[in-house]
């Protein structure tokens, strides 16, 4: 039939957008959260230092939500374009969050485009303030709306099937599934840890590029110790999210973590490589598996004998989870450590090369987010909706998707270097040193 | 036990956090001291 | 009235709006380009950036609540439409990037880059060329179902005198609707410069419009006589809409009342477009789909309107904010203050 073609391409396809809205979207949802608690300090503390901090985020944020919005609006359509059959299915049952999103989209846009022009126009800065907190729920409600519609596909509920026709729909259970707490919940505090450790980058890099201002010193510690705080949170929903998938999703845990057969007392293999069906070089946490997925080490945990050859995903994801675990573990303890520190005066904190590990970070957690998504999408198949409907059965039946994907891949290439030209210009031809400077003398005149 | 972990801890963590988050954010004496 | 009925009325409505301000939106961006070619960007950029910078993003979620609530209270439509669109809607996303992107790389990171402005300039006129096709297919005669399958025929679309219309009748409305706006703002603005180039624009694109708009009627006649016949019992709509046409252009003659030449055509588009799609009522694409046979199941339509009314009693006085701050606010449209981020 010559569909395998559209099937396969409307994967890439599909694969390369989300991949490269996740990099926006992720910072999109994080940091208006950041930019918040920065001006809150700021106002609190009545420094000028995180106002500025706020605003100069706020200027670079707006770039990453233009190319956010747009690429957004790609995956939104390209969802019907590519995947027909899903997108009728989704729409009779789980269309309720999608169009849900749309409204805390439309919020977050107004109140964006308010907030980015009152800067200075309040005499009570905290009316302007005010104006952030429903830029940052907007924002993090379209990833809590969104992220239910991923979950409606790993765990679809709320609708029966009887003859092929789809009946007792019940559009609420659908948006609640089990799958949803678990993963929403991961989906936002995992923006925030990320956003928070791409500010602290920025901050680290600033200050080994010789700049010794105590505004760059403040950012850095401001956004460590958020990071720190996010990312325990992180540890602890991704644990929860290891119980569901224990729970509702066996086959996806056991692919991750290559458990192949059902067993009480299962270890945890971290690591490794798999050659000829047999896992070598791994490191074998006893007990591991079976606390991972029901806190008790002599719990029984499903393995992969117990699902036909077919409906198994596919075994690499075990790397994509090592990445993500790693990774989220690794900032972890860099973030601690940076914390304690400081607070200690350790001098080794503030060397050259423990900067460049902070910087590190940044496409660290970039890496380890798309890790995640990977990991999620991947760990799904064969299924688009599992139980319901394979991928194969959803895609386009139309022939042009390979040239759509060369258009689109050289669409994101405009895009992501272009943002990322912007950015930099924007700030290196704006130091924060002049703007501190330039807002003095603006002020020289007023009594403070 | 586990519905519990499944459902309503999720969020319950999410929202712990960003409490956290805003009461630990102020507290910035040890790089203000030098400012000096 | 059904719920089908109220679906697509809702639906239709902010397509409406996703048109006006869109239209507002990438003419100024045409004309802030065609500006900078001309050397006249002195008299017409700052009063186009004015309008346009607070509200950009907005006009995208326009588009994007039309086509997610489509899939929402029409799922039928996914299967239809997503199959057989994928290269026009495709380019048109890659339109929209460019100049949502761009845009807000010029604004916001380099102010005045050339390069920057001819790129969203350019993209922003061609978006509704590309999602008018949408319109022109819906009218049916180039899809057709092979193996239970739709696909589009595009040999036909391309040598269909209906496409090329529609493409040109999106090009001139577009500049037409933007012009006539921009010239009532410049106007509140004080800017007599600006005012007298923009009524110019507004002026020269108003005949196209109203030629093409005319044009597209009788060509449907050849087209899709059914479409037509209905479109015919719809006479006075149309009729209003030309009155309301003339009395626009007739205030910009005259330089009265810009404020009112805008709410003029407003009037006029909504009586066409509105007159157009009850015409079209019940299909939502000839001949395979109706409005009732794609229609959604009672429990989601009524959970999609619940959510559309609470959704409005937080959007519409959080608008009426944003218009209240920019759109309506004397300091900010004349530029005496400045308090971008």
């Amino acid at each position: 039939m010559g569909n395998e073609e559209a099937v396969f391409y409307s994967r890439v396809l599909t694969e390369l957008t989300l991949s490269f809205h996740i990099i926006y979207a992720t910072i999109g949802v994080g940091v208006p959260l950041m930019i918040m608690i920065a001006q809150w300090v700021g106002i609190k503390k009545n420094d000028e230092h995180y106002i500025l901090l706020a605003r100069r985020w706020a200027r670079g944020f707006i770039i990453t939500v233009a190319v956010g919005v747009v690429t957004g609006t790609a995956i939104g359509l390209q969802l019907s374009l590519l995947w027909p059959n899903f997108m009728e299915f989704a729409g009779n049952v789980i269309a309720l969050p999608l169009f849900m999103e749309t409204f805390a989209f439309f919020f977050e846009a107004i109140f964006l485009g308010i907030y980015l022009y009152t800067w200075d126009r309040f005499e009570n800065q905290k009316k302007h303030l005010l104006l952030l907190v429903p830029v940052a729920i907007g924002a993090s409600f379209s990833a809590v709306f969104i992220t239910m519609v991923n979950a409606f596909m790993n765990a679809p509920r709320g609708f029966d099937i009887v003859d092929g026709e789809i009946v007792n729909i019940n559009p609420i259970i659908a948006m609640f599934n089990p799958a949803m707490p678990t993963k929403v919940a991961h989906v936002v505090i995992t923006a925030y840890m990320t956003a928070a450790f791409v500010l602290a980058a920025i901050a680290a890099f600033r200050l080994l590029r010789g700049s010794d201002h105590v505004y760059h010193k403040k950012a850095l510690y401001l956004t460590m110790k958020l990071g720190f705080v996010f990312s325990i949170a992180t540890a602890l929903i991704g644990d929860f999210s290891g119980k569901y998938l224990a729970e509702y999703q066996p086959e996806k845990l056991a692919a991750a973590e290559w458990h192949f057969e059902t067993q009480e007392n299962a270890p945890l293999i971290l690591f490794g490589v798999l050659k000829d069906g047999e896992v070598k070089y791994a490191i074998n946490i006893p007990f591991g598996l079976s606390m991972l997925a029901f806190n008790n080490p002599n719990a029984e945990v499903i393995g992969l004998d117990q699902f036909p050859e077919d409906e198994i995903p596919p075994l690499y994801i075990h790397y994509l989870f090592n990445i993500m675990v790693f990774i989220g573990m690794w900032m972890t303890i860099l973030s601690a450590l940076y914390w304690i520190g400081i607070n200690r005066g350790w001098k080794r904190v503030s060397t050259k090369w423990f900067r460049w590990l902070i910087v590190l970070g940044a496409p660290l957690t970039m890496i380890a987010i798309e890790s995640g998504w990977w990991l999620a999408e991947v760990g799904r198949q064969p299924w688009i909706l599992r139980k319901i409907m394979r991928v194969e059965d959803a895609a386009t039946t139309s022939g042009q998707v390979d040239l759509m994907l060369m258009l689109f891949a050289g669409l994101y290439i405009v895009l992501g270097i272009g943002s990322v030209v912007v950015l930099r210009r924007m700030f290196n031809k704006n130091p924060v040193e002049r703007e501190l400077e330039d807002r003095h003398k603006e002020q020289g005149g007023d009594v403070q | 036990m586990t519905d519990f972990i499944i459902f309503y801890a999720p969020f319950i963590i999410l929202i712990a956090a960003i409490v956290v988050a805003f009461l630990i954010a102020p507290l910035d004496g040890s790089v203000t001291d030098k400012e000096e | 009235m059904n719920l089908e009925i109220l679906g697509i009325s809702v639906l239709w409505t902010f397509l409406f709006g996703y048109i006006l301000v869109g239209a507002i939106d990438f003419g100024a961006g045409f004309f802030n380009a065609y500006s900078l070619l001309t050397g006249k960007q002195r008299i017409l950029t700052k009063v186009i950036q004015r309008y346009l910078s607070p509200v950009w993003e907005v006009t995208n979620v326009f588009l994007v609540f039309f086509f997610v609530g489509i899939i929402g209270f029409f799922p039928k439509t996914a299967f239809y439409y997503g199959t057989t669109l994928l290269v026009p809607v495709s380019f048109g996303i890659i339109l929209l990037a460019i100049r949502g992107s761009y845009y807000a790389f010029e604004t916001y990171g380099a102010r005045g880059h050339k390069g920057y402005s001819f790129m969203y300039g350019l993209a922003g006129i061609l978006i509704p060329a590309s999602l008018s096709i949408v319109l022109t297919i819906s009218e049916g005669g180039f899809i057709e179902i092979v193996d239970g399958n739709p696909v589009l025929d595009y040999w036909v679309l391309f040598t269909s005198p209906l496409t090329w219309s529609i493409v040109v009748l999106s090009i001139a409305a577009t500049l037409y609707i933007s012009a006539v706006f921009l010239t009532w703002y410049a106007h509140k603005a004080g800017d007599v410069e600006a005012t007298n180039l923009l009524r110019k624009y507004a002026l020269i694109w108003s005949l196209p419009t109203i030629i093409t708009a005319g044009g597209i009627i009788f060509e449907l006649r050849r087209h899709n006589f059914e479409h037509y016949n209905n479109i015919q019992t719809f006479w006075p709509m149309f009729l209003i809409s030309f009155l309301l046409f003339a009395g626009t252009v007739w205030l910009l003659w005259k330089r009265h009342n810009y404020g009112w030449a805008f709410i003029l055509l407003m009037g006029q588009f909504i009586f066409a477009f509105f007159g157009y799609g009850a015409s079209h009522y019940p299909y939502l694409l000839y001949p395979y789909l109706t409005i009732y046979d794609s229609f959604t199941n009672p429990a989601m339509a009524i959970s999609l309107i619940v959510a559309f009314i609470l959704g409005l009693g937080l959007l519409i006085p959080s608008l009426v904010l944003l218009m209240r701050l920019f759109l309506f606010n004397k300091g900010y449209v004349r530029g005496k203050k400045d308090f971008h981020v």
